[in-house]
């Protein structure tokens, strides 16, 4: 199977790249390249520029925030089939944590200034391409909202006083 | 009250002759080909006197004993074959020349019959068949009309074989109705009384004395007899339910090993009523003759059609018979399908019972319905002084304590059951049992609080108070033969270890096993060892965490990230669920989408409790004491209740 | 295929191979519907009932008994390559009959033992069915057919519906007769729960245990009922009561080698 074969395979293989259409998967696996990344590699970091973005084929990326008194601490990990780097799309196209991979893991890698000509030249794969992006936003922002609740700390046999 | 009347035995013939005026033929019990089977008599002497029979599975013999007439069990093939004939002409179908077609319907023409030596489970066959046949929106007209062309004469059962069960089906040994006259054979003679108008009319004409207080007490002891001869029942509390839940259960497959799929039980059910159009014709098919013939839903071609089978495997026959017969039966039409006559044990000819059969597969639930608990300590003061056996740190603020009970009350906690807890000095505390083993009770306690910080700072050798074991645990049974998913927040964790411990000890009763856990942060996780270690025993252990540092390398999320992706839509699964109430909302809802129904999800909610045994008022929540009728709930249960603000 | 004109009456032939011929008997059985038949079929090669001889080309062809030599394997071949319509009828045509038991044997002891010259018999090693050598359209069972099933048969081939052959246990048909089961109440051995019926149970009528003529039936559980019938018998007996008619059938087979495999261990010992 040639490279770009195998792109187009993952991409329909992911759960983001699934509920995309035929013609956004072809016209995207036209830039994307299938990268391995050894675990501790640091693909982006808080606050530069997007260094890419990215579906996770196989590995695990944990999402980092730097707390001075704490040290990093790890928010949320991406599994395979979900996106990296959303950032590299929307303004002001900076990182808003820190991703590593903590694993041998495999992306389908964009070029950021590439896949933004791209987007602004062909309407009809930005037309499903954001909406795909918001929707995976919205899930990690209703994840990120349960996890601010804190639930476990309040928990305990209930005890009056 | 119904007059008892005395029938000498030398007078059976009179009551015989009767019957048979206005050209009725008597049917009744006689001895044939080895066995006894029902058949037109002439007089008393046509009947088995002094014979007996021994039924079992696959076994029926002949056995000469006594003097009775009719100390036999249910004969061989029953009534089905007068009131619902093995053939029955429906139509004569002709076409001529021209193309026309003309069709002659059968006209019922029943023969004028009596039934001599009915038994109560017999009679249960009747009614059971009369609602099928002949009181729904269609009407078969020939069963109809042989059943309104029959007097039934029914002889109570004054002994039972080992394959009569009509006691646990409700059936009898008592005739209660659906019969004309009823006879009880005593020695000499029998206790009679009437049922009907035409029974009365046939008993008036006898002209027979009443019968004697001590005859009534013989005939009444004699039924009672063949109530308690009666060995293996079924249990029939919530039996459609129970069976109706078991359709995935890995038992029917074994039963099939050994079941032939050779009818032979619907053949010799009173109230199997399944039948196929048979059909004749010459050989240009001009005239073709339907009839009515007597099938089973074990045969090849029963469910057939043009494009396949849909019932090809021997396991899914058995199931459809025994599901249908005892469970969906009851939603056609409103009874069990089976009277307890024991006739598909005995000739079955490889000895299944169906008794057994349904132990195995819907045995009754262990979980006590929701107002019938076992009466335990009812004070809330009747503590007992527990030992602390040792005291091991789970995470920074929880402890794991192991503690043995004075005796063994306490040992029989079940999983997901609690304990309230005593220390001189503090307040009682509910606490779920995290383990029983080797004789104490483990508990798993989050110091939240002073009291819970004491306990988990006493020492070894230190006592505590116990009380209970309380409330309803998690319905294990409801998970057998299915895949179990496991989902665990925070603490949650130790209220579902024995659970965890119950399916493992029992692994190959179970499907695919997953236990989804999140926690706080990587320090909060509890057992850390056996999270490791239950993936070797066929557990798949995920886990996901709030937050980690960075040498965390698992998932950092919320819980339901671990179930999202999954599907349980082609598989029978089972989820035992708990944790932070939000978080098994949230979990549920993911579970549903996944296929796993609000009737299979179980949860254990968490109130304020002071007593545990439902007398505080504290823990209500709706209708429900959550220490009594819970903490374990099916999701089904409680309904919108479940999440809901304020309540 | 149908044939419903008056003017095209389908060209039949019955022919056998190595059997006893009862099965071809039974079409001349049907006695008071022979004339309607012959009416209705062109009966163009029946070597029993008629002179008139035919090679054929047969719309349907009624095939008693197995193959069991060299020149049988070719003639049904070719016997076939004639014939639109091919019936196998009876339980040599379609299992191999009762001298496929051989199958299990050594054939050529057996062979010896019967013969005094035994090199003058020239017959295969195997006795097999129809079916083994060429494609079968249908097939009617039995030691010998039903007369009602041939019947049905023919009557289904002129009307051009399916013919009723009811796939269901000796059982059921012992029990809408009203039989009491020899094996329930006497402990008689009998094969009928394990198979086919259409002879209308008639051995259990006279308290005799079912032979299998008919063959296993569809779902035949033969461990099951093996097991249940050695449990009080000697080793070695219920395997004999599968090496009949049909004991080459594929759900019998098992245990009547080993019968055939008994009996030839108990001959040389």
């Amino acid at each position: 199977m040639d490279e770009r074969d195998a792109v187009t395979s993952a991409l329909g293989a992911s759960w983001f790249g699934a509920g995309l259409s035929i013609h956004a998967r072809a016209s995207l696996a036209d830039c994307a390249a299938l990268r391995e990344y050894p675990a501790g590699t640091a693909l982006l970091r808080e606050g530069d520029e997007t260094a890419l973005f990215a579906v996770v084929a196989r590995g695990r990326v944990a999402l980092r925030m730097l707390v001075p008194e704490r040290g990093p601490v790890t928010i949320l990990t991406v599994e395979p089939g979900d996106v990296v780097g959303w950032s590299a799309i929307v303004p002001p196209y900076r990182s808003t944590s820190t991703a590593i991979t903590i694993e041998p893991t495999e992306l389908l890698v964009f070029e950021p200034r590439q896949l933004r000509s791209l987007l602004e030249a062909d309407l009809a794969l930005a037309a499903t391409l954001y909406p795909r992006l918001l929707e995976a936003i919205g899930r990690r922002l209703g994840a990120t909202r349960n996890q601010l609740l804190d639930l476990y700390a309040q928990q305990a046999e209930p005890v009056p006083w | 009250m119904v007059t008892e009347r005395f029938l000498p035995r030398a007078d059976l013939d009179r009551l015989i002759a009767a019957l048979a005026e206005s050209g009725r033929t008597v049917i009744g019990p006689v001895v044939r080909d080895g066995a006894v089977a029902y058949a037109p008599i002439a007089a008393a002497a046509d009947l088995p006197v002094g014979w007996t029979d021994v039924q079992a599975p696959g076994s029926y013999r002949l056995q000469r004993g006594g003097d009775r007439m009719f100390d036999i069990g249910p004969p061989a093939q029953g009534l089905k074959r007068y009131t619902f004939p093995s053939r029955s002409p429906l139509t004569v179908a002709e076409r001529d020349a021209d193309g026309g077609v003309r069709f002659t319907p059968a006209i019922p023409d029943p023969p004028r019959l009596a039934f001599l030596g009915v038994r109560a489970c017999e009679i249960a066959g009747l009614l059971v068949q009369d609602r099928v046949l002949a009181e729904g929106p269609f009407v078969d007209e020939d069963y109809r009309a042989r059943r309104d062309a029959a007097l039934v004469v029914a002889v109570q059962c004054t002994r039972a074989g080992s394959t009569c069960f009509c006691a646990s089906m409700g059936t009898g040994p008592e005739v209660t109705g659906g019969h004309d006259i009823v006879l009880t054979e005593l020695d000499d003679g029998y206790v009679a009384a009437s049922g009907s108008v035409e029974g009365d009319r046939i008993l008036a004409r006898l002209g027979l004395e009443a019968a004697t207080a001590a005859q009534q007490a013989d005939s009444a002891a004699g039924v009672a007899s063949a109530r308690t001869a009666q060995g293996r029942a079924v249990a029939t509390e919530g039996l459609r339910d129970r069976l109706m839940d078991q359709l995935d259960s890995p038992r029917w497959a074994e039963i099939a090993d050994r079941c032939l799929a050779c009818s032979n039980c619907t053949m010799v059910c009173p109230t199997c009523f399944c039948t196929s159009v048979g059909m004749e014709s010459d050989l240009d098919g001009a005239t073709t003759k339907l009839e009515r013939t007597w099938d089973s839903c074990f045969t090849g071609d029963f469910a057939r059609v043009a494009g396949g089978n849909f019932r090809p495997r021997r396991q899914d026959r058995y199931r459809q018979w025994l599901t249908h017969k005892f469970a969906t039966w009851v939603d056609q039409f409103g009874t069990s399908g089976c009277v307890g006559c024991g006739r598909c044990i005995t000739w079955c000819p490889v000895g299944i019972d169906v008794r057994e059969e349904l132990s195995i597969i819907a045995p009754p639930y262990e979980a006590a319905p929701l107002t019938e608990l076992p009466v335990i300590a009812g004070s809330p003061g009747a503590y007992v002084p527990a030992t602390i056996r040792s005291v091991t740190p789970e995470t920074a603020d929880t402890s794991t304590l192991v503690i043995e009970p004075p005796d063994d009350a306490l040992l029989a906690t079940r999983p997901g059951q609690f304990v309230m807890v005593e220390q001189p000095g503090f307040p009682p505390l509910p606490i779920s049992v995290s383990r029983v083993r080797d004789g104490a009770l483990w508990l798993t306690i989050r110091a939240a609080g002073p009291a819970t910080a004491a306990a988990i700072a006493l020492p070894p050798g230190a006592q505590l108070g116990l009380r209970g074991p309380l409330g309803r645990g998690w319905p294990i049974e409801r998970a057998v033969g299915r895949d179990v998913v496991i989902v665990a927040g925070g603490i949650g964790l130790a209220p579902v270890r024995p659970l965890i411990d119950a399916v493992l000890r029992d692994r190959r009763s179970f499907g695919r096993l997953v236990l989804a856990y999140g926690a706080r942060t990587p320090a909060d996780r509890l057992y850390v060892e056996e999270l490791g270690a239950w993936p070797k025993l066929d557990l798949e252990v995920l886990e996901i965490v709030d937050r980690a540092g960075p040498d965390w390398l698992g998932r950092v999320g919320i819980v339901t990230q671990l179930l999202d992706q999954r599907d349980w839509r082609d598989r029978a699964a089972s989820a035992f669920v708990v944790g932070p109430e939000r978080m098994m909302q949230a979990t549920v809802a993911t579970l549903a989408a996944g296929g796993i129904p609000a009737e299979r999800t179980f949860v254990s909610l968490e109130r304020h409790m002071e007593c545990g045994i439902g007398l505080c008022g504290h823990c209500q929540m709706g209708p429900f004491f959550i220490c009594r009728d819970g903490p374990v709930f099916a999701v089904s249960e409680l309904g919108d209740l479940f999440g809901r603000e304020g309540i | 295929m149908t044939a419903r004109t008056e003017h095209q009456r389908p060209r039949v032939g019955v022919v056998k191979l190595a059997s006893c011929d009862g099965c071809q008997l039974t079409l001349l059985d049907l006695e008071d519907q022979l004339l309607p038949i012959l009416g209705r079929f062109d009966l163009i090669e029946f070597p029993e009932a008629s002179s008139l001889r035919s090679h054929g080309p047969y719309d349907i062809l009624l095939v008693e008994g197995s193959v069991s030599t060299a020149e049988q394997a070719a003639e049904v071949v070719d016997l076939r390559s004639r014939t639109r319509m091919l019936v196998t009828i009876g339980a040599c045509a379609t299992s191999g009959g009762i001298q496929a038991l051989r199958n299990a044997a050594d054939e050529p002891a057996w062979r010896a033992s019967v013969y005094p010259e035994p090199q003058f018999i020239s017959s295969l090693a195997t006795a097999t069915p129809i079916a083994e050598h060429v494609v079968v359209d249908a097939e009617l069972r039995g030691c010998p057919i039903a007369p009602d099933q041939l019947l049905e048969l023919l009557t289904a081939l002129r009307v051009g519906r399916r013919p009723q052959l009811p796939v269901e246990s000796v059982c059921q048909a012992c029990k809408r007769a009203g039989n009491i089961c020899v094996l329930v109440s006497d402990g008689i051995p009998c094969l009928g729960p394990v198979t086919q019926a259409g002879c209308g149970a008639l051995c259990p009528a006279y308290g005799r245990g079912c032979y299998a003529c008919f063959g296993p039936r569809e779902e035949a559980n033969v461990p099951s009922f093996h097991g249940w019938l050695s449990r009080d018998r000697a080793p070695g007996e219920a395997d004999r009561l599968f090496a009949g008619f049909t004991g080459w059938a594929p759900n019998f087979r098992e245990p009547a080698t080993r019968a055939v495999v008994a009996i030839e261990e108990a001959d040389d010992a």
